[in-house]
């Protein structure tokens, strides 16, 4: 088997006394998507945040690509090819849909201040080809007929498919996704993660956040359970479903 | 008083507070960045200017130096304070400011202390009316506004400037998309400074001396009300912005001599200036221009393209 995309080990974060993420150890692999669930502050957002650099782990190790990246700061990850979609979408909101969508694509030539300047050809050839990629991307999340106009104007669905449409936008090799289908409706919801699913398949790995657990695990491919900041079970979905514990954990059943 | 003389000094005046007020447009405006220390660098360029000229360098080159100095100043307090929260780093960098004012105050030996030193002008035509002086001035001032105003669209309108938004918007957000939001405030205040140490050396050979009077805390503050009244974000608006401040700062002066009032008059325009600001963010927090958009011709026509595409198809 190859080596894991992402490569966690005994990862620990603390606020305080209170440990967030608790020694998780896990792995993301490229060609599918890998799903994280467990109840409300069990340490998900957290160990999402520790993985792209927003919290330094008081402990363990993060690999991505086989690279140590404890140390380096969000943006150089960004640019790694680790790639964020927040839960409660995080736009920018004076600008327009497509600006929005541009700022995210990585490997600009133009957003140097010499380049800016001075190559002005060269990155306008480059902003004609993103246009044409944004344009794509909001037209699989339904957001084409806005791409001209505010970001604040957009409904909240839409700007939670505007932040993933973001996440897309930068052609992630990891991409995160902190609960993508919560408040959009179930129609689009399924059809995101059809897509999403496709993507996968044509090697963008997709590590993902969702409480709608009857679409995760259609689409998953491999699930992790978190529960008090530990992995508490991991398997394929079916088996998930499966184990006794899980329902214990999630649902609080005894 | 010759006015045809006092409305060419106008002009210049509005030149230079035109090419501060759009450097703190790009820190403010575009990236956010609370500078409320403009005067430092201001000062930084006109010191620089002072005394470079007295030594004996052609004026291009002390402009030039001004820019370069100042520039270095920005990146300077660029590394500590931009660790800083917002609200802090415009305390810092307002002492900043006045650290440097009271420097150049209390030492003697640098630049005259109190007194100043006398600054030659830029180019002096020899047996010149106050008149052709004013205009010789006015065409150095808008050759360099001109410039600035130039390079600050031209960022404006490009990813760069995409990005500095981006981060004025939400910085974490930036940050996690790959924008190094220390990087670019860096370089804003660097830039920013440089113009407005250009302004700086611009106004003390106008002027024709240097004091530490002239770099009062003030200054910062009429460069704000220009750039928030006339819009954030836009650089006309803010050169709009800087036009009516210098021209009611005028009217006002000359009005007060004409008018009796039971307050100090010079306290009064104060006064009015702190009104006007309170009535700007509270009807119209946007300026009188509205932040420019990004200049998406290229982006439309794709659009355009691709609809057009479409219905060809169907």
């Amino acid at each position: 088997m190859e080596d894991a995309l992402l490569k966690i080990k005994e990862v620990s974060k603390h606020f305080g006394g209170v440990y967030a993420v608790n020694g998780v150890s896990l792995e993301v692999h490229r060609g599918g998507i890998c799903g994280l669930v467990g109840p409300n502050g069990s340490g998900k957002s957290t160990l999402f945040g520790t993985i792209l650099g927003l919290h330094k782990p008081d402990q363990g190790e993060i690999y991505f690509q086989n690279e140590f990246i404890n140390h380096l700061a969000p943006h150089t990850i960004y640019e790694r090819g680790m790639v964020n979609a927040f839960q409660i979408p995080r736009l920018f909101y004076s600008m327009t849909v497509m600006d929005n969508m541009l700022v995210a694509a990585r490997g600009q030539k133009g957003d140097r201040l010499f380049n800016s300047l001075f190559l002005r050809k060269n990155w306008q050839m480059q902003e004609k080809g993103l246009i044409e990629e944004a344009l794509d991307i909001l037209e699989l999340i339904e957001l084409e007929p806005w791409a001209f106009t505010p970001a604040s104007e957009l409904s909240g669905g839409q700007r939670k498919l505007l932040e993933l449409g973001r996440g897309l936008m930068a052609r992630p090799t990891l991409l995160l996704l902190d609960e993508p289908a919560a408040g959009i409706n179930p129609v689009l919801g399924k059809k995101l993660f059809q897509k999403l699913k496709a993507l996968s398949a044509d090697g963008m790995a997709i590590f993902v956040v969702e409480h709608r657990l009857e679409i995760l695990f259609e689409f998953a491919s491999w699930v992790y359970v978190m529960d008090k900041g530990r992995i508490a079970l991991a398997g394929k979905p079916q088996d998930i479903i499966d184990n006794p514990n899980f329902y214990a954990i999630y649902l609080g059943e005894e | 008083m010759d006015p045809l003389l006092y409305v060419l000094d106008l002009v210049v005046f509005i030149g230079i507070f035109g090419i501060v007020s759009l450097s703190l447009n790009l820190e403010f405006g575009f990236a956010g960045l609370a500078n409320f220390g403009k005067v430092a660098f201001f000062l930084i360029g006109a010191y620089t200017y002072a005394l470079l000229s007295q030594v004996g360098v052609p004026f291009y080159l002390c402009l030039i130096a001004s820019a370069v100095v100042s520039a270095i100043f920005g990146l300077l307090i660029s590394l500590p304070a931009l660790r800083l929260r917002a609200d802090y780093l415009a305390i810092a960098i307002l002492a900043f400011g006045e650290i440097l004012r009271l420097i150049v105050k209390s030492e003697d030996w640098l630049a005259g202390g109190d007194w100043g030193i006398t600054v030659a002008p830029a180019i002096s035509v020899a047996g010149a009316s106050h008149r052709v002086d004013a205009l010789i001035n006015i065409g150095l001032v808008y050759f360099c506004l001109l410039i600035f105003f130039f390079i600050i669209q031209l960022l404006a309108n490009s990813p760069y400037g995409r990005a500095m938004r981006a981060i004025r918007e939400d910085e974490l957000a930036a940050e996690v998309m790959g924008k190094s939001r220390t990087k670019f405030k860096a370089q804003a205040l660097m830039i920013g400074s440089a113009m407005a140490g250009v302004a700086g050396a611009l106004y003390v050979q106008y002027q024709y001396s240097v004091l530490p009077g002239m770099f009062m805390p003030m200054i910062t503050f009429t460069v704000w009300i220009m750039v928030l009244l006339g819009g954030p974000g836009n650089n006309w608006g803010v050169l709009l912005g800087a036009t009516l401040v210098e021209v009611f700062e005028r009217g006002t002066n000359i009005a007060k001599d004409y008018i009796d009032l039971p307050v100090d008059p010079s306290n009064l325009q104060y006064i009015l200036f702190g009104a006007l600001i309170i009535f700007v963010l509270l009807y119209r927090p946007q300026g009188i221009l509205k932040e420019s958009k990004i200049r998406s011709k290229v982006q439309r026509l794709a659009f355009n393209g691709r609809r057009s595409a479409k219905n060809k198809g169907s």
